[in-house]
């Protein structure tokens, strides 16, 4: 079997897992609604999803037992849903023998075992639907010459349209009464969250009286007799929708990110066009008596605050939970010391903290390296751990953590922590330059090298062609950085923080030459005034005095090809952590504003060191600097020898 | 250059030669105000502009085809085209005219422009004693160019 497909099914495993664990709970709230006219609507909907779920992955993986199953099970749970059929004891006897069988049939297609004899299960399963669509009762109470068709489905949607004319459901169940009986009645709630009311009613409708209740919002279609649900006793009250639980399920609505991204784009166009008024309020200003100037103002901010919220509201929508990304990992841990002989608890914190959809989607490969990393690399065989003084069971914590519009992601394990002597030498051995007494963030440099591996390609565990490279660069790519602390015998912790979201971002403008740009503050640490005088050139590259050590420098001037100014006051950004910290040399700082991040596509114009453009209210393009790659660029330009690292820690 | 009925062109000049895109191609067309210099991009690119909320590069159509750039003035026109999913802006010294062009009048490039200029040529129309040189957008804005890119 080929690598991906055994990656899938872990993915297909886990997510079994996952809906069993709803599968299980749903049927224990199920089986107190037995006999009951409806069982609770959102339990019902959730084991449909449920299995309708295990239905389509199975199928992915052509694990048949597992498609059938669920598939039948889903089909009941359907039929109950609809109405068709009523919840019965040997019906949740039925569906709870069937889900034994699933997770029967799934472990053994995870252990690689025969497949367990389903077709008890399957059996059992398709007899209740066959009994629970008996013939219905004709209540044929209508007269000669009317549609024989004995029962319909009135489905009316109610509309404040119609309840100005005064057609209400009262009227429409007062129309009904009069032309048969109403069998039974209910609400239901349509795709869109309205809510609509449904009718099975007994009696004779001809096709002029079917058109002009049309007219009322009402359809109306003829039932086969055996499609009622005999067992549903009449019941001519309506049933209320209870509010909350009831409409829940019904409100969730899948949007395409692309969408969303639309909408994104659209309110940074507003965003920008309010700057741009502000600007020429600002120009009419002196003009406009002070009463009117006030109201303006006041205006003013409030569009600002409201643009602001609707900012929010559409960011909010982007959002998902981050325990989107870890829910997983329990499974690939667990496989995972299975096979390496350890023990390992996963411990997840903070998994309702959200995160851009596109984030959590872009991090679920680093992640799940770095969780591989921690069980291979990290945890110690029991018999190391044991000799070592420590519980035989290793824990690996994943955690999540918002603060301001950073999101951290913690990966941590309370294994051996680095192994510094065999980085060092493996870096030596695939010629990468190793500086004296490195420190946590020169050795995650080295690890994060392309070509650095420790083990074997056919590791399992590590050896999937998706190294520390990757996950830097993935992280570097999203605008974050990823920092690792590690301690001999204690454990190894690596920290991503992200930016909570990519479209608007908070950045400084600066100047260099005539060239402004902005840069994401996210990326900033620190601005320093540096006084021009003292930036020393060395090997390979400039100095400055910082904090009584010598930070590395890089003039942007230099980078953006501008000439270099002769201003005798620089400002500095000092970008990077570890090894990496470097000052970028502007001219001038104009200030910090919220700027709306426009994406460079073409590759005509993606270069290495800009990562987007975007309009501060001029119509101009301003580039977005992208201070990782720029010292990266920086760092490859000098001599690879970068001055004096240990000094400014 | 098969179909029997005439396409609809837009006409523009670069360096005194009247070329020719086929209107669908060509998305809208801008003054051009303020372009943002990208360091490192091709030589054959002044930079970024927006256009409608998109970053699109703005390709200077004389440096493309090996001639001096001038500086822009009042009739400088940015004709943004869409091309395999790409929005591109083209700088042109003057675009002003919509023309059909009847697929007979239209012949493959002539032996004096085979060369590395030809490749942006789909074929030249001759219209009354005018002269329009049909453009391949592919190959113009195709950045794998071992000349140009560099």
């Amino acid at each position: 079997m080929t690598d991906f497909l055994e990656g899938f099914l872990d993915d297909y495993f886990a997510e079994c897992d996952e809906h069993l664990t709803t599968i299980r709970r749903g049927l224990l709230a199920l089986e107190g609604s037995v006999g009951r006219q409806r069982p609770d609507p959102v339990v019902t909907e959730e084991l449909f999803r449920a299995f309708h779920s295990i239905k389509g992955i199975a199928g992915m993986v052509e694990h048949r037992e597992s498609e059938q199953l669920s598939h039948e099970m889903e089909s009941y749970l359907r039929a109950i849903r609809e109405g068709d059929a009523r919840l019965t004891t040997p019906g949740i006897e039925a569906l709870i023998e069937g889900a034994r069988s699933l997770e029967h049939a799934i472990a053994a297609r995870r252990q690689g075992d025969t497949p367990p004899d389903t077709s008890r299960a399957v059996t059992l399963l398709r007899g209740l639907l066959s009994e629970s669509t008996p013939a219905g009762t004709v209540h044929d109470t209508a007269p000669a010459g009317a549609t024989p068709s004995a029962q319909w489905q009135c489905v009316f949607t109610p509309s404040p349209a119609l309840v100005s004319r005064g057609v209400t459901v009262d009227l429409i169940r007062t129309r009904l009464r009069e032309s048969g009986e109403i069998i039974n009645a209910s609400p239901i709630i349509a795709a869109d969250g309205s809510v609509a009311f449904r009718f099975i009613f007994a009696g004779a409708l001809d096709q002029a009286t079917v058109d002009a209740w049309a007219a009322d919002g009402m359809t109306c279609t003829a039932l086969q007799s055996d499609d009622t649900d005999k067992p549903i006793a009449p019941s001519p009250d309506l049933v209320q929708a209870a509010p909350g639980a009831t409409l829940s399920t019904g409100h969730y609505v899948r949007v395409d990110l692309a969408r969303l991204d639309e909408l994104m784009r659209m309110i940074g166009d507003l965003v920008i066009l309010r700057v741009r008024l502000t600007d020429s309020i600002t120009r009419v200003e002196p003009f406009v008596p002070p009463a009117d100037r006030r109201v303006i103002q006041e205006h003013l901010i409030a569009v600002e605050r409201q643009l602001r919220d609707l900012r929010e509201g559409v960011m909010r929508v982007r959002l998902v939970r981050v325990g989107e990304i870890f829910r997983r990992m329990p499974f690939v841990v667990r496989d995972l010391a299975r096979d390496t002989g350890r023990k390992v608890r996963v411990v997840l914190t903070g998994q309702d903290t959200e995160i851009d959809k596109f984030l959590v989607e872009r991090m679920m490969d680093p992640v799940l390296h770095l969780v591989r990393n921690a069980v291979s690399h990290g945890i110690e065989s029991l018999d190391e751990r044991i000799a070592a003084g420590k519980p035989p069971e290793g824990t690996i914590s994943l955690s999540a953590s918002a603060s301001g519009d950073i999101v951290t992601l913690e990966i941590a394990d309370d294994g051996c922590g680095v192994d510094t002597e065999r980085i060092l030498a493996r870096a030596a051995q695939v010629g990468l330059p190793v500086p004296p007494n490195p420190d946590e963030a020169v050795l995650l440099d080295l690890i994060s090298s392309p070509g650095f591996s420790t083990r074997d390609d056919s590791d399992r565990a590590s050896g999937r062609g998706f190294g520390m490279a990757i996950v830097r660069t993935t992280v570097q790519e999203l605008g974050g950085t990823i920092r690792m602390t590690s301690t001999p015998g204690q454990g190894t912790r690596f920290s991503i923080d992200l930016p909570l979201t990519l479209a608007i971002t908070d950045a400084l403008i600066a100047r260099v030459g005539t060239h402004t740009f902005a840069m994401p503050q996210t990326s900033v640490r620190e601005v320093i005034e540096v006084d021009a005088a003292a930036v020393r050139a060395i090997e390979g590259g400039e100095v400055t005095p910082y904090r009584g050590g010598a930070l590395p420098v890089v003039r942007l001037s230099r980078i953006l090809n501008v000439p270099v100014s002769a201003m005798d006051r620089l400002h500095a950004f000092i970008v990077g952590t570890g090894a990496a910290t470097t000052g970028l040399l502007v001219d001038r700082i104009l200030g910090q504003r919220e700027i709306v991040v426009r994406s460079i596509a073409d590759p005509l114009i993606r270069v290495d060191g800009v990562s987007g453009a975007t309009d501060l209210g001029d119509g101009r393009a301003v580039l977005i600097l992208d201070a990782a790659a720029i010292v990266r660029r920086a760092r490859v330009r000098g001599t690879g020898a970068l001055p004096a690292v240990k000094e400014i820690a | 250059m098969t179909g029997e009925r005439p396409d609809h062109f837009i006409l523009f000049l670069v360096a005194g030669t009247t070329y020719a895109l086929p209107t669908k191609d060509v998305a809208h067309i801008e003054m051009v105000e303020q372009i943002t210099r990208v360091p490192n991009a091709p030589a054959f690119v002044d930079g970024v502009v927006f256009s409608r909320g998109q970053v699109v590069p703005a390709v200077s159509l004389r440096a493309r085809f090996g001639f001096e750039r001038v500086p822009r003035d009042i009739k400088s026109r940015l004709l943004v085209v869409q091309a395999a999913g790409r929005s591109i802006g083209l700088l042109a010294d003057e675009c002003r005219e919509f023309l059909s062009i009847p697929p007979s009048t239209v012949h493959p490039p002539g032996e004096s422009l085979a060369g590395i200029a030809a490749r942006y040529i789909a074929g030249v129309a001759t219209i009354g004693d005018r002269l329009i040189v049909l453009l391949n957008l592919d190959e113009l804005l195709n950045t794998q160019d071992p000349i140009l890119a560099a």
